[in-house]
Formats: structure tokens, C-alpha cells, sequence
């Protein structure tokens, strides 16, 4: 995926700084488009009429009937997303894996050890639940709570725009979209403030290490999220099976990174450059014997995808590129 | 009547099965076990649901009672419409699989038989996967995923018809002659097996995000219970379980051996298809709703047939009663545990346990050789 | 046959042949053309060298293969014809060697032998355990009534066979050579048993027995298989005479007489 080099990433840029507050008014249908409309005319944001019929990142009709003040959420990046948009306060049940913000330590765990315990989430009496899609939530559950009458919305977003459609999504499902609208267009504009910086940049052939077990090497898959925040990082990424996220070392010494990005390093202090250069096999790769490994501590914003994944963007652009963000 | 029943009548009668005391103690004891579990399972959760709560939620909507008490907001669906159909579910699969494992070490006259020995799990697995991964594998079908057929989804009805079709390819290749020896079906159901858990491998090999979702499946779980899931066994489990329970006389004379059942007037070949058939039926049916749940149609039968004795006619009906209380039982030790698969508390509590009757070597094969 | 003959007949085994396939696709042929015929009452011995079809021709006596030729009837009717359940309750076989299951009682393996006559469906009647009690004191095994199967000496285990296959009650008995496991006392017993059991009830019996002397003692008829036919039947003085065992089992005997007149046959030098 190419990276976006449109005129009007510039003038929106400028129009974000001048019109913090307000947002073009949204066009009234539930999938917002990536495109920031153009729009001159500031006005107010739109209130969410209920019930309300909204189609989720799994294609479902999710109904909710009124104003949603029990949430629970069932992914870290859901959490994280109603918390920006102001309904914290509203969450019952989060996640066991939930660390941000602080004050979601508070809140009932529903989900033990990826287990989702329907008793509790039934206890918890949520108005809302927000799942997470492609089978990270497993299929059966997300069934038997629908089954059970609660609107459940699936979100699962495969790009950037994707995060923004289901912030202003669930914006739009908890009558939050004056937030949403907020926050969509400040990750718009750093997110293509990023862009632009990068824009004339050498894009070096990065390989950005998920993890290495038993002689198996995991990093981003094709066509994945990682894969396009990469490229938008203004790097061009070597990329593994699309499935299984698996590199064989022998394509990863044909492809010859010319940087190496330790994403793993975040999780086990013994990943350095050092280590991965003592690797058999890897000494002849571009990258190592220039030395440009890095090592990425950020490795949660960039692969949970929620409103702090723009920090994770710009951890990537300053990884790939430290002399343009000083 | 036959020569040799000329003689009066003058002596006593001997006494040739189970007294009426001892079929009413071990019946009506594992009854009450099973209701007990059964309440048990229901009372407890990782929800707190009071026992009178529990009590009234379930008279009012069993019995139609009003509901008097005022109860915890959420505690009439927990009780009713997660827990319950979730232990009705654990009953009937595991009286399924204490059924099928009976009829089967009998009918191999192998003391390692279980319910899936010939095929029926690999069957299933296979098609279960292949549900599993169809939306990813075939982006068509997943139009017509949010439709079921008898209130099934894809991956039960492929589970079930996997499992069904691998017994019946089995049998089919094993029969020589019009005759199905016991042990070319053994070998037969092993090699197939094999075959096609190869393609679960492979199959897992490349699924990617779902693995956790596939290795959940074969675990065996109770956790996606539901009643439309309950209407669609529960029919095919009763028949099943009424048709093999009146089969107890020919399951004894099989213990036999072929020959010598044929000449007590055994139909031995019709006898074992039959009982093949109904058995796997059983098994591919709880198997589409729970996944390969293990151990509890291998460690059942042994122990009963320690507790009460080899002969079918008190075997079978006590393999139901407490196949379904130890099950039952299990899936709350699941829920407890964090809802780990049920599959898994089986295997830990069956493998020591198994390894236990056999060091006290006094484990009942169901045959002995002169 | 006359009608009065033909009626007292209770199987008739006429021209029959059969050969076991073998797996590489041909056949073995174990009958030529076997002719004997049993009439109510009778007691045959029935020996032959190993592997003569002596068992074969049994199964075939039950029902349970069909001859390739000829035909088998019982009371008139080729057997083919019968119900398998009919059948068993007039046929009853002492197989050679039983599996025996561990954990029944030897009571609940001779109710097992009711199971041709089995009327309810999970209950047995008093007539069953009637019989079962019957077949018990018949075989000489009332005592053994409640041990395990298991616990069983081989003269205890073969009584229990005995008890089994009489519990069925029926008009024919096949004993395949029911001597096999047992000591010389015990043999006699049997087969006293078996003679006395015949001449009170008008069981009519075919035994396969392997000891020529014992053949002789026992049955008032013998028939010898050999090549797939019957080469002789008729009293035991007739048929086992020296000639004819050295024709068919090579080996070399002589007629003795015991110290009460009885024929005997000794072994000549080993």
C-alpha cells in the first residue's frame, strides 16, 4: 500500500490546527469514509437517534435500542477507545489483559486469560458490548451473547482507517460522536503529519521481528496492519505468510533488511542488537553488518488497534527514521 | 421345548442376573447422583446465584411459578439460559459417551476401546475443522453462515456427518466375505484415522488466527451450549440410548466370541452393524455439539464393570446415569478452573485414574481366553 | 427309508461338500461328499485324523456355514430354510474352547445359553431358571452355581460348557471334542454324563472325539471322516477294526480283548 501523498493532507493539516474543536459534520451513515471531507463549514456534531441500526467490522445489523451507560468491552482496544471518547466511567467489564488507561485496573474483569466468562458478563448487565472480530473473540461467544439479547458490535480493523471507522462507529453507538469526530481528526492529522515528514525519505528494507521461537521467525504478514503501518512509516516492509505471520530464514536473507526493528525487545531485555547479530545465518544480512537494529519498546501501541495506535505509527517513523523526529 | 426339558419340575430355580434390590440400589442410586449433580452444577458458577434464587428462577421457569423473591439483576438468565442448558448439555454427552464406550469394548472386545476407536473423532475433527475454516477458506459460504440447518451451525453439521460417514466408510471397507471380523475393524478404524488426522494437522497447520479456536473444539468444550443445540440431540441421543439399552442380551452373548453367539441364535453380523451404527450415532451426536470430549467412554465402563459386574442388562443403563453425573460433574470443575475446556479436567482426572486400575491389575477385560 | 424311519429322522446330512477360500483366492477343499444321518435318540462318535472337517461338518450341522453341495436338513427341512433363533433352540454345540468373560457368575453364563428361548426384555422367566437349575444339576455343577468363571479348574470350566449348551434345552447336541482339556477321570464323567443325559431326555448327540478306545466305550455308533467322506458307520467293532484304522490314521493297532470281554485297541510297538 502506497503511501498517501495527497494535496489535501497539507491543507487539512492546517485546517486540523486552526478548527481543534470542531469537525466537518459527518454524512449521517454509519461507515465514515477515511477521506476527510473538505469541508469549510464547521458545525455542530451530530446526536446519535435511537434505536439505532449499525453494521459491525463482521457485517452483523447490531440494534441498540437506547443510549448505552453499561458498557463492557471485550479487547484492550475497544477499552482504550471508549475511554477516549469519554465513556470510561461507563465500563462494567474489561479484559484481565486491559492496561490503559490506569483507572480500567478498577473494573470487573469478564475476560480471564482470553476466557470470556458469560456469567459475569451477564451479572454485569451491559447495554453494550463491544467484541473483538475475526475470531479474536471466538465466534460461539459472540453468538451466544447476541442469543442472549445483548447488542454485540464486532470490531476488527485492518488499516488505519479502518481504527478511525470504528472509533467514529462506536462513537456513533454511544452518542459520543462529537468525540469521535474530535479524535478521528487529531489521529488524521498526526498520522499524516507522519506521512508528509517522510514523504522524500530513503525507505529502507525493514524487517520488524514479532518474535523468534524454536527456529520459526515471526513478523508482519502480507496485507497486514503492521504491514501498512510500516509503510506509512516510510519504510518498505518485508513481510511473512499472510496466515501464520512465519518467515523462512532463507526468504528472509533474500529479501536483506536494511533495518531490523526488535519488537520483541519490549517483552524479553535479553533480544538486543547484540543477540541478533550473534544469530547463525544472519551476519550476511545488509542490516546487521551496518548495524542499524533498533530496538522498539512500543511494541504494544503499535500492534493494539486503538486510539493509541497513531503513537505507535510515530514510534515506528522515529525508529526508521531517528534523524527526521529528533 | 426340547428333549432335555422332560424332567419335573422339582429343582429350585437359580438365580441367572441382577437381583430387583441390586438393580434398584445401583439404578436408583446413580439416579440420585445424577440428580444431585445436576443441582450442584446449576447452584454453582463464577457467578454467586443463591441457592433460593436458584430455587425460585427455576420453579418459575420450569413450573411456572411466579417469581415471589426479587433476585440479582442478570440471575434469571445466568441460571436459565447459561447454566442450565450447559449442564443439560454435559448430561447427555456424557451418558452418550459412557453408552457408546460400553457398547464398544464389548462389541471390539477390546479393553481400550473408547467411542471414537473407529473414526468416529477423526471424522469429526475433520469436519469440524473444515467448518471452522470455511468462511477464511471459501469467502462464499460465509453468506450463508449466519443461516443453520436444524439449528445447527456448519461446524456441528460437519462434525456430525463427518463422524457418521468415517464409521460407515470404515465398516464398509472392513467387510470381507459378508463378515466384519472385530479385529480388521479395530485396524481398519486405526489406519483411517490416522489418514485423516493427518488432514486435521494440516489443516491447523495453516489456519492461522483460529488454532485457538480449533484446539478449543478437539479439547472438547461444553462452553457453546445452547437449547436449540440441546433440541437437536437430545431426540437423536433418547432413541439411541433406548434402542441399545434393550440390546444387553446380544452384547453379552458377543462377549462370547462370533461362533458361539451364532449358535445361541445371534444374527452376529446384522447384531454388530447394528449396534455399530446406533452407537456411533450416539458419539457423532454428542461429538457435533461438544467437540472430542475424552476418557469419560473409556474410564466409565471400566469402573462400573468393577463396581457392579460385566453383564450388559444392569451395564449399560448404569453407564448412562453415571457417564452423565461424572460429566456434569467435570464441566463444573471446568467452569471453576476458569473455564478451561472440559476436555482437559477429563483427561486429568482420567488418566491417573485409568493408570491407577491398571496397577491394581485387577482391571476387567471384558474377555479371557482358556 | 421307510416313512416310519424317515420320520424318526432328526438330521440328515446328504452329499455335502465344502472348501474354506483361502486368501490368495483359491479354495481348500475340506468335504467331498459326507451322507450320514442321525435319527432321534441317537449317539454318534464321529473321528477322524486332524484336519478330516470333523468341525466343519458340525458348523455346517448348525447352520452356521452352508454347504457348497448337497444339502443339510433338520427335522426334514434343509437348515437353510430354519430361523436362526429356531435353530438354536433345538441345536446346541460344546464348542472345543470358549472365551469365557471375566465377572460372570457361572449361574449368569448357563442363563446366557437361554438366550434362544428368551421371551421378556430385560427380565428372565421362572422357566429360565428353572432350566438354568436343571442344566446346573444335569452337568454335575449345582455347587459351582455362584464362583466367578474365572476361579474355575479346567474339569469345573468344562462342566460349565456343558451346563451352558444343555440350558438350551435342546434335541440335538454336538459336542466338538469336549475331552480336549481333561484328565482321564474326568473324560468318563463327561461322557457318562452325556450317555445318561440321552437315554432319560432322548437327547440325541454327535460327538467329535479323538480317543478311539473311549469312542467305542462310549457310543453304541462311530462314523469315520476321512478325505471328505464318511468311509464307515456302524457299531465300533465294525468300523474301528485294525485294517481300517491303519488305512486312515497310518497307524498300526491290534484288536485285544479286556479281562471282561471287552474290544480293545492297542498301539503296537511306538
Amino acid at each position: 500500500m502506497a503511501p498517501r501523498l495527497r494535496p489535501s493532507a497539507i491543507l487539512l493539516f492546517l485546517l486540523a490546527l486552526l478548527l481543534a474543536a470542531c469537525r466537518p459534520a459527518a454524512d449521517g451513515s454509519p461507515t465514515l469514509s477515511v477521506e476527510p471531507s473538505v469541508s469549510s463549514a464547521p458545525s455542530a456534531p451530530a446526536h446519535s437517534v435511537y434505536p439505532l441500526t449499525l453494521t459491525d467490522d463482521a457485517g452483523r445489523q447490531v440494534t441498540i435500542s437506547a443510549a448505552p451507560t453499561r458498557i463492557v468491552s471485550l479487547a484492550p482496544s475497544n477499552t482504550e477507545i471508549a475511554c477516549a471518547l469519554g465513556a470510561c466511567d461507563d465500563l462494567v467489564g474489561v479484559t484481565d489483559f486491559d492496561d490503559y488507561p490506569a483507572q480500567v485496573a478498577a473494573v470487573t474483569d469478564v475476560v480471564i486469560g482470553a476466557v470470556v466468562d458469560v456469567e459475569k458478563v451477564v451479572a454485569a448487565a451491559p447495554e453494550l458490548i463491544l467484541a473483538a472480530g475475526n475470531g479474536l473473540t471466538p465466534t460461539s461467544v459472540i453468538d451466544q451473547l447476541t442469543g442472549l439479547g445483548y447488542p454485540v458490535l464486532a470490531l476488527y480493523p485492518h488499516d488505519l482507517a479502518g481504527v478511525y471507522d470504528d472509533i467514529s462507529l462506536v462513537g456513533e453507538a454511544i452518542d459520543a460522536q462529537g468525540a469521535a469526530g474530535q479524535l478521528v481528526t487529531s489521529l488524521q492529522a498526526r498520522a499524516d503529519a507522519v506521512v508528509t515528514a517522510v514523504a522524500g525519505a530513503e525507505r529502507p528494507r525493514t524487517f520488524y521481528e514479532v518474535g523468534v521461537f524454536e527456529g520459526s521467525i515471526y513478523t508482519a504478514g502480507r496485507d497486514s496492519f503492521l504491514a501498512s503501518l510500516i509503510l506509512l512509516a516510510g519504510a518498505e516492509a518485508i513481510t511473512g505468510d499472510p496466515a501464520s505471520t512465519a518467515i523462512q530464514l532463507e526468504d528472509l536473507i533474500a529479501a536483506d533488511p536494511q533495518l531490523i526493528l526488535l519488537g520483541d525487545a519490549a517483552y524479553d531485555p535479553t533480544i538486543t542488537p547484540a543477540s541478533v547479530t550473534a544469530r547463525p545465518g544472519w551476519g550476511d544480512m545488509t542490516a546487521v553488518k551496518d548495524g542499524r537494529i533498533v530496538v522498539v519498546l512500543d511494541d504494544v501501541v503499535i500492534t493494539r488497534p486503538g486510539p493509541r495506535i497513531v503513537d505507535g505509527l510515530e514510534a515506528l517513523a522515529k525508529a526508521i527514521h531517528p534523524e527526521l523526529f529528533p | 421345548m426340547g428333549a432335555t426339558a422332560a424332567a419335573p419340575a422339582t429343582t429350585q430355580a437359580v438365580r441367572t442376573g441382577p437381583s430387583l434390590t441390586r438393580v434398584t440400589v445401583v439404578l436408583g442410586g446413580g439416579a440420585v447422583l445424577l440428580l444431585a449433580a445436576m443441582v450442584v452444577a446449576v447452584a454453582i458458577g463464577s457467578v454467586g446465584v443463591g441457592v433460593g434464587d436458584t430455587a425460585a428462577i427455576l420453579g418459575h421457569r420450569l413450573l411456572g411459578l411466579p417469581l415471589a423473591r426479587s433476585v440479582a439483576p442478570g440471575a434469571e438468565s445466568i441460571i436459565f439460559d447459561v447454566r442450565l442448558p450447559r449442564v443439560l448439555t454435559a448430561m447427555l454427552v456424557g451418558g452418550g459417551l459412557g453408552l457408546a464406550g460400553t457398547v464398544f469394548q464389548a462389541l471390539l472386545r477390546n479393553p481400550m476401546a473408547d467411542p471414537y476407536i473407529i473414526g468416529t473423532a477423526a471424522g469429526a475433527s475433520l469436519g469440524a475443522i473444515a467448518g471452522l475454516m470455511a468462511p477464511i477458506l471459501l469467502p462464499a459460504l460465509a453468506i450463508g453462515l449466519g443461516s443453520s440447518w436444524l439449528g445447527l451451525g456448519l461446524v456441528q453439521v460437519l462434525a456430525f456427518a463427518g463422524g457418521l460417514g468415517t464409521v460407515l466408510l470404515v465398516y464398509a471397507v472392513s467387510r470381507a466375505n459378508g463378515r466384519v471380523p472385530v479385529v480388521t475393524l479395530l485396524l481398519t478404524g486405526y489406519a483411517v484415522s490416522s489418514v485423516l488426522a493427518a488432514g486435521v494437522a494440516l489443516l491447523m497447520f495453516f489456519s492461522g488466527q483460529h488454532l485457538g479456536a480449533i484446539f478449543g473444539w478437539l479439547m472438547g468444550s461444553l462452553a457453546a451450549a445452547k437449547w436449540t443445540n440441546l433440541a437437536f440431540a437430545a431426540p437423536l441421543l433418547v432413541i439411541s440410548t433406548a434402542l441399545l439399552i434393550v440390546r444387553w442380551r446380544g452384547l453379552n452373548l458377543l462377549l462370547l466370541g462370533d461362533g458361539p453367539a451364532a449358535n445361541l441364535g445371534l444374527d452376529v453380523e446384522r447384531e454388530k452393524l447394528v449396534l455399530t451404527m446406533l452407537a456411533t450415532l450416539a458419539t457423532s451426536t454428542v461429538v457435533a455439539i461438544s467437540g472430542t470430549i475424552g476418557f469419560v467412554g473409556l474410564v466409565v465402563p471400566h469402573v462400573l464393570r468393577l463396581a457392579i459386574g460385566p453383564d450388559h442388562r444392569l451395564l449399560l443403563p448404569a453407564s448412562v446415569l453415571f457417564g452423565a453425573a461424572l460429566l456434569a460433574v467435570a464441566d463444573l470443575g471446568a467452569r471453576v478452573a476458569g473455564g478451561i475446556p472440559v476436555g482437559i479436567v477429563t483427561a486429568l482426572i482420567g488418566a491417573p485414574f485409568f493408570i491407577w486400575l491398571l496397577r491394581r491389575s485387577r482391571l476387567v477385560r471384558p474377555v479371557i481366553t482358556q | 427309508m421307510s416313512a416310519a424311519l424317515r420320520a424318526n429322522v432328526l438330521t440328515a446330512v446328504e452329499g455335502v461338500g465344502f472348501a474354506y477360500p483361502m486368501p490368495d483366492g483359491r479354495r481348500r477343499e475340506v468335504l467331498r461328499s459326507v451322507d450320514l444321518t442321525l435319527a432321534r435318540g441317537d449317539l454318534v462318535a464321529l473321528v477322524g485324523t486332524n484336519g478330516s472337517g470333523k468341525t466343519t461338518l458340525l458348523r455346517l450341522l448348525t447352520g452356521v456355514l452352508r454347504p457348497d453341495a448337497g444339502v443339510v436338513r433338520f427335522e426334514g427341512r434343509p437348515v437353510a430354510a430354519w430361523r436362526r433363533l429356531d435353530l438354536a433352540r433345538r441345536v446346541a454345540v460344546l464348542p472345543q474352547q470358549l472365551d469365557l468373560p471375566v465377572g460372570f457368575r457361572v449361574a449368569e453364563l448357563v442363563g446366557m445359553g437361554r438366550a434362544p428361548h428368551a421371551r421378556r426384555l430385560f427380565a428372565s422367566t421362572e422357566a429360565d431358571e428353572r432350566a438354568v437349575a436343571r442344566a446346573l444339576a444335569d452337568a454335575d455343577a449345582l455347587e459351582l452355581a455362584d464362583r466367578f468363571a474365572e476361579e474355575l479348574s479346567g474339569g469345573e470350566r468344562q462342566r460349565l460348557l456343558v451346563a451352558m449348551a444343555l440350558a438350551q434345552e435342546p434335541d440335538l447336541l454336538l459336542l466338538d471334542e469336549p475331552t480336549l482339556h481333561l484328565d482321564l477321570a474326568h473324560q468318563v464323567a463327561l461322557l457318562a454324563a452325556i450317555r445318561r443325559l440321552r437315554d432319560q431326555r432322548g437327547l440325541t448327540v454327535l460327538a467329535v472325539l479323538h480317543d478311539l478306545n473311549l469312542a467305542a466305550a462310549f457310543a453304541p455308533r462311530v462314523a469315520i471322516l476321512d478325505d471328505g467322506r464318511i468311509v464307515a458307520d456302524g457299531p465300533p467293532a465294525e468300523v474301528l477294526t485294525p485294517d481300517l484304522v491303519r488305512r486312515v490314521f497310518g497307524v498300526q493297532v491290534d484288536e485285544a480283548r479286556t479281562a471282561d470281554g471287552r474290544r480293545h485297541l492297542a498301539l503296537r510297538e511306538v
